[in-house]
Formats: structure tokens, C-alpha cells, sequence
């Protein structure tokens, strides 16, 4: 993997969207021109997350974001690796303000650093990816979205974590592991409960933002703990990502879309989880 | 551009050159030396996670930061200058400018404590100068946003490729800690503008239009 391959990843990229979500900016992208919001609640949403707390609420039950997921890493801990013996590793959660030291002390992996973890963060990374993508596309076919221009957010988001799956899987093989090719089994079953409650529009998309945190997360979680120098820069260029596209998820749902001044790990799914 | 000076009984309406920009900006810098008098206890704890990677300044790591912290006190100037024009007149954009200027403030200060002796306190002159000529010629709102949506994303690719020259694990995880929010905040602005898709909202963060160390130098 190299920087010209991502290059060319997002040079193909901006074509497919110049090509086929010209309706998206009008709509998702004009959040603030919507009539039923009031001044108030705009302003909340471009706060940054100043005055309240966020929390996740899905299928009617509000939890916060972290806990979903570590519950996930508890449940897969004896799960086998393919392409590693090491023990999937475990990002601590922490709890209260965003500061730079609990950013610090909570990415304080202890993955050890051999390719074969190199190649167990890839699996990772790409079941997410193909999670994403399943998820997107239950959100599709579920007939829940009615609106839109959620619709296309859902499409082009779908659309760009196929992309990522492509790149983390054929990075995976390029160092000589077995790409994994199927969502998360280990998450999918943790989420699935939610996913067959879930009821309408906004239950969908607080669903697609819980799974972008928990990406973004993950590979900023990642970053510093590979051998492969290179990969610091293909975990954050999709890290990067997934974080828009939850500042745009948590617009659509008028919640705070830059919460923290940092981001933060306690939603990452755990490397080898699953995998 | 005009601005817009608060006052207890008046406001009185001033043409901002870009002199007064330039003091402007002296004052941020000032702001930002006070503001390192008082160090809150998480940049000391900061200061102690990256103790390796100041012992270590030969890396280049520490340059890198020093660099980083460059560009953030400049992004703060830059919405500081923006606040004050007088051309934000969305209550809630401004907040949005004063929130994130807050971010870039916290930002500056960490990547200042992890440059360690190598760091400035002061924002990127030869940044400022490629901006200030963008700033002193918007006249509306949609204008200083916008530029203020570029530079969140040059920020954003700025990271990437520094990500690609770090080798401290502090330093690294420091900035993936940084690059999303930058581009978070590209997102929550590209929406107040209408901004393409393409740039708002890529397939990858990309480090095109990154802030160049070498077209940029810190001081």
C-alpha cells in the first residue's frame, strides 16, 4: 500500500460521486435550512458538543457509544486468528472529560508489533468495513429510510466503505495474509438484537453513526501500533473518514457532530476481534 | 472587510486592513503566551507521556510538532480575525468559529508541549501571509467560512502527512487524535456553505493540499 494507491482510490472515488450524488449536498449537506429546527436546536448542533453530553439511543435504548462495543470485544476474547496467535488486544475505556492524557493513556495498545498483528488489524479493519457495508445496506433495503437524501448519504457512505474494505483487503493479501472478506461475526451478533428492533428513520441512522465512531476509533486506535510504518497513513486516511461521516449522521440527527476536541478511542473494537 | 468592535454602549464599524490583521494577530499570540503561563494538568501529563519523543528531537518528530503547533496557533488567528469581522452574522455559525477556535487553541498547546524545546508558541507567518489576502477580501458570511472550511481541510491533510513522517508512538497517536476533528470540523462547515461532496465528503482523506513544511517553514 502506498500513497498513490490511496491516491487513486480517492481520485476514482471523486469521479463515482461527481457522477452520481449531485442530490445529497442539497439536502444532508443544508441541514441548517431545515423549517421544523429551531434556532436553538441549530445552535446545538454546531456547538460541538459544549453544553450536553452525548449519548447513543438505540432501538429505544440509550446506551453510551463504548459500551456497545467493548461489550463486543468481551464476548469474542477466545476467538481464533487466522492469520495471528496473539491474543486480540484490549483498548481500555475511559470515562469523564476529553483531555490529551486520557486521549494518550487510553491508545497505549499492547498488540505486540510483528506483521502477523499487522495483518490481524487488516482483518479487523476490513470486517468492519464489510459490517459498514452489510449495515448500510439492511438500512436500504429495510424501507425505513424514507428520506432522501438519507437514502443517498446511505448509498455514497456504502459506497466508500466498499472502497476501504477493497484497500484494507488487498493490503492484507499484499503482506501475505488472507484478506477477511465477511462483516464482523462478533459485532453483526452483538448488533443484530438492535437491528431487528429497529423502527424507524432515525433509530437507522443512529445505527450507521454508532458503527462510524466504532470505526473512526478503531483505526485511530491502530495507528502507532504497526510495524508497516505506511499503514499509520492508510488507517487514518480511512479514520479520517469515517469520522466525516459521522459528523454528517450526527447533523442529520441534530446531535453534536464534533463532540470532543479529540478523538477518542473508548468505541474502538478491539484488533483481532472476531477475525 | 469590516469588523465590527464590541463596546459597552456602541458598536462602531472599522475597516480591517491587513495590517490590523497582522495585530490582530500579535494579539493571539499574546493570548497564547498568557495562555501558557497557565498550563492546565493535562498538558503536564502530555508533557510526561512524550518525554521520549523530545529526548528524541533528532527524529524530526519534534519539528513536525512544532510545525503542527505552527498551523493550529494560525488556524486560531484565522477564526479569531473571522469572529471579529463582523461578517458572521449566524449566531450559531459563531459559536460554531469560537468552538472550534477553541479546539485548535488545545490542539496548539498539545502539539506545542510534544515539540517540547523546538516549539515556537507562534503561529506560521508565511501560512498567515497566504491567507490573509482571503481574509481581507470576504465580504460575506459564506466567504470567511469558506475559508475557514480550506483550511480545516488542509489541516486534515496536513496530519496525514505528518502521519507518514512521525515515527514516536506519542506523536502518532497524538496526531490521529487531531486529524478527524479537523475533518469533522470541514464537514459541520462544508454544510453551512453547500460545499461539494467531493471535498466535504471524499472516499479517503487524502493529503492533498496539505500545508508543505518546506513552502511553510515554522517562524
Amino acid at each position: 500500500m502506498n500513497h498513490d494507491q490511496i491516491r487513486r482510490f480517492a481520485k476514482d472515488s471523486e469521479r463515482q460521486q461527481r457522477d452520481s450524488m449531485p442530490a445529497l449536498t442539497d439536502a444532508v449537506n443544508r441541514f441548517m435550512d431545515r423549517d421544523d429546527r429551531t434556532i436553538d436546536a441549530t445552535s446545538s448542533v454546531l456547538l460541538g458538543g459544549l453544553t450536553r453530553r452525548s449519548l447513543f439511543k438505540v432501538g429505544g435504548v440509550t446506551v453510551v457509544g463504548a459500551a456497545l462495543i467493548a461489550a463486543c470485544g468481551s464476548d469474542v476474547k477466545g476467538a481464533s486468528t487466522t492469520a495471528s496467535s496473539t491474543s486480540p488486544a484490549t483498548v481500555p475505556s475511559t470515562t469523564g472529560a476529553t483531555t490529551v492524557d486520557s486521549v494518550l493513556n487510553t491508545t497505549l495498545i499492547t498488540t505486540p508489533l510483528t506483521t502477523s498483528a499487522d495483518i490481524t488489524l487488516l482483518r479487523t479493519a476490513s470486517s468492519i468495513e464489510n459490517l459498514a457495508i452489510a449495515a448500510y445496506q439492511i438500512a436500504i433495503d429495510s424501507g425505513l429510510v424514507t428520506t432522501a437524501a438519507v437514502v443517498s448519504a446511505a448509498k455514497l457512505f456504502q459506497d466508500h466503505h466498499r472502497q476501504h474494505a477493497d484497500l484494507f483487503q488487498s493490503t492484507t493479501r499484499n503482506m501475505g495474509g488472507e484478506a477477511f472478506t465477511k462483516p464482523n461475526p462478533a459485532v453483526l451478533a452483538q448488533l443484530k438484537p438492535t437491528i431487528d428492533a429497529l423502527k424507524d428513520e432515525q433509530g437507522v441512522v443512529r445505527l450507521a453513526l454508532l458503527l462510524e465512531r466504532a470505526a473512526a476509533a478503531t483505526y485511530q486506535a491502530g495507528v502507532g501500533t504497526v510495524t508497516d510504518r505506511t499503514l499509520n497513513v492508510a488507517l487514518m486516511s480511512v479514520g479520517g473518514v469515517e469520522a466525516r461521516h459521522a459528523a454528517a449522521l450526527a447533523a442529520a440527527l441534530m446531535d453534536v457532530p464534533v463532540p470532543t476536541p479529540y478523538g477518542l478511542i473508548d468505541a474502538a473494537i478491539a484488533s483481532g476481534t472476531g477475525v | 472587510m469590516t469588523a465590527t468592535v464590541a463596546h459597552p454602549e456602541q458598536e462602531i464599524t472599522v475597516e480591517i486592513s491587513e495590517r490590523s490583521l497582522r495585530a490582530l494577530v500579535a494579539d493571539t499570540d499574546e493570548q497564547q503566551r498568557a495562555s501558557f503561563g497557565s498550563m492546565p494538568d493535562q498538558i503536564r501529563a502530555l508533557h510526561s507521556q512524550t518525554r521520549p519523543l523530545r529526548r528524541n528531537a533528532a527524529s524530526g518528530d519534534a519539528g513536525i510538532a512544532a510545525f503542527a503547533q505552527s498551523v493550529e496557533l494560525t488556524a486560531v488567528a484565522a477564526y479569531t480575525a473571522a469572529a471579529r469581522s463582523g461578517l458572521i452574522k449566524t449566531p450559531a455559525v459563531l459559536e460554531a468559529a469560537t468552538t472550534f477556535a477553541d479546539h485548535h487553541q488545545r490542539h496548539a498547546a498539545a502539539f506545542g508541549s510534544a515539540a517540547g524545546s523546538a516549539a515556537t508558541g507562534k503561529l506560521n507567518k508565511a501560512l498567515l501571509q497566504a491567507l490573509s489576502p482571503g481574509l481581507a477580501a470576504a465580504k460575506t458570511e459564506t466567504d470567511v467560512v469558506r475559508l475557514a472550511y480550506n483550511l480545516e481541510n488542509a489541516a486534515a491533510a496536513t496530519y496525514l502527512f505528518a502521519l507518514g513522517a512521525l515515527e514516536s508512538m506519542a506523536a502518532l497517536q497524538l496526531t490521529a487524535s487531531i486529524l478527524p476533528i479537523e475533518a469533522q470540523h470541514a464537514v459541520v462547515l462544508g454544510q453551512v456553505i453547500g460545499a461539494d461532496l467531493a471535498t466535504m465528503l471524499p472516499a479517503f482523506q487524502t493529503q492533498d493540499g496539505f500545508v508543505d513544511p518546506a513552502k511553510f517553514p515554522v517562524g
